[in-house]
């Protein structure tokens, strides 16, 4: 897919430009108490709307910046307005299902499962990150789990899981 | 937790304003929008400018390919150097709380430590199962994608369950 810049270079700024982008993120998370899950707990739990105005300043930010970036340089954004990548998966590598019902159930499923997760562990998974950097350790055990996750994920589940959603949702 | 600024310091500056979590998602969106503008051609997918949960999983697999030769699979943007948002991302968080004097170290008991690392794998899962974090949830929504819009409403559904379950503990503590 064509960007701005040629392929050869653009892999070179993969890791530079993610960490750039990374190192901002965090210092500012880490000033604002900057939370997606924490927002939806708040206005839920206390009524404040502090950090969920940040989660929709973040749908709108991007949904401003891929609408003029998509104005400026239309190549890069070849299926604007819609993700698909290889059937109905957004995600290349994620479990992708026959149907789009199943990839409907995974996302319904996934994401009570994140939104129970995150409140009960006092924070979505870039809280996390930022309260591990602020010396919690709870946290960095969540972080290890994390990455002992994609190893689960990939050694036990993700076939599994495929064969379940495609029985449950056939095409 | 959410921390109130202090009404003392109101002036208007750098420093005052990324404390407002407003504009970290500004920020968040607009560099997600930029950067696929600049690198999409590295691979795809679209919307894919930050996410904890996908960007780490490119990383980590990434390693296991080169330590153990294993074949998870990585987005192509990843292909040949993976992504280092989860990196920055601690860096940043160290300094600015170096900086400001918030770094602490604060330990847990044995059970907490159990019940975060299982959290953190179950967040894996459930996230790959989503293909996003709340993050890239809201990037794909921005980007048109409706299955991340009920992603989104699935997390708040999420939630919602979780503070049933926080004020039922509260209420049988205080009994």
């Amino acid at each position: 897919m064509p960007g701005w810049l040629a392929a050869n270079i653009a892999v070179y700024l993969v890791p530079i430009s993610t960490l750039i982008i990374g190192f901002v993120v965090g210092y500012m998370a880490q000033r604002s108490g900057f939370c997606s899950i924490g927002g939806f707990r708040d206005l839920l739990l206390f009524k404040q709307t502090r950090l969920f105005i940040g989660y929709l300043a973040l749908i709108g930010g991007a949904a401003l910046g891929y609408f003029i970036f998509s104005l400026i340089i239309p190549v890069a954004f070849p299926t604007y307005p819609k993700v698909v990548t290889g059937g109905f998966a957004a995600l290349p590598g994620a479990p992708n299902a026959a149907s789009v019902y199943g990839v409907l159930a995974m996302a319904v499923v996934g994401g009570i499962g994140l939104g129970l997760l995150g409140v009960l562990l006092g924070g979505c998974p870039l809280r996390q990150i930022v309260m591990s950097s602020e010396g919690n350790l709870n946290s960095i055990f969540f972080i290890i789990g994390l990455c002992v996750g994609v190893i689960i994920f990939y050694m036990f589940i993700v076939a599994n899981l495929v064969n379940i959603i495609n029985a449950l949702f056939p095409a | 937790m959410s921390e109130k600024p202090k009404t003392e310091d109101k002036k208007f500056n750098i420093k005052n304003l990324i404390k407002i979590p407003a504009v970290l998602g500004l920020t968040i969106g607009f560099i997600s929008a930029f950067l696929q503008a600049l690198l999409i051609s590295a691979g795809g997918p679209e919307a894919y400018g930050f996410c904890v949960v996908c960007h780490t999983r490119d990383l980590v697999n990434s390693i296991s390919k080169n330590l153990f030769g294993t074949t998870f699979p990585t987005a192509p943007f990843s292909a040949v150097f993976p992504t280092l948002t989860i990196i920055g991302v601690i860096i940043g968080g160290l300094l600015a709380s170096k900086r400001n004097k918030e770094f602490r170290f604060k330990k847990g008991s044995i059970k907490s430590y159990i019940f975060y690392f299982i959290g953190g794998i179950l967040v894996m899962i459930f996230g790959l199962m989503l293909g996003a974090c709340p993050y890239r949830a809201a990037l794909r929504t921005a980007y048109g994608d409706m299955i991340a819009l009920i992603g989104i409403v699935s997390i708040f559904i999420g939630v919602f369950i979780g503070t049933r379950i926080i004020i039922i503990k509260m209420k049988k503590e205080s009994v």
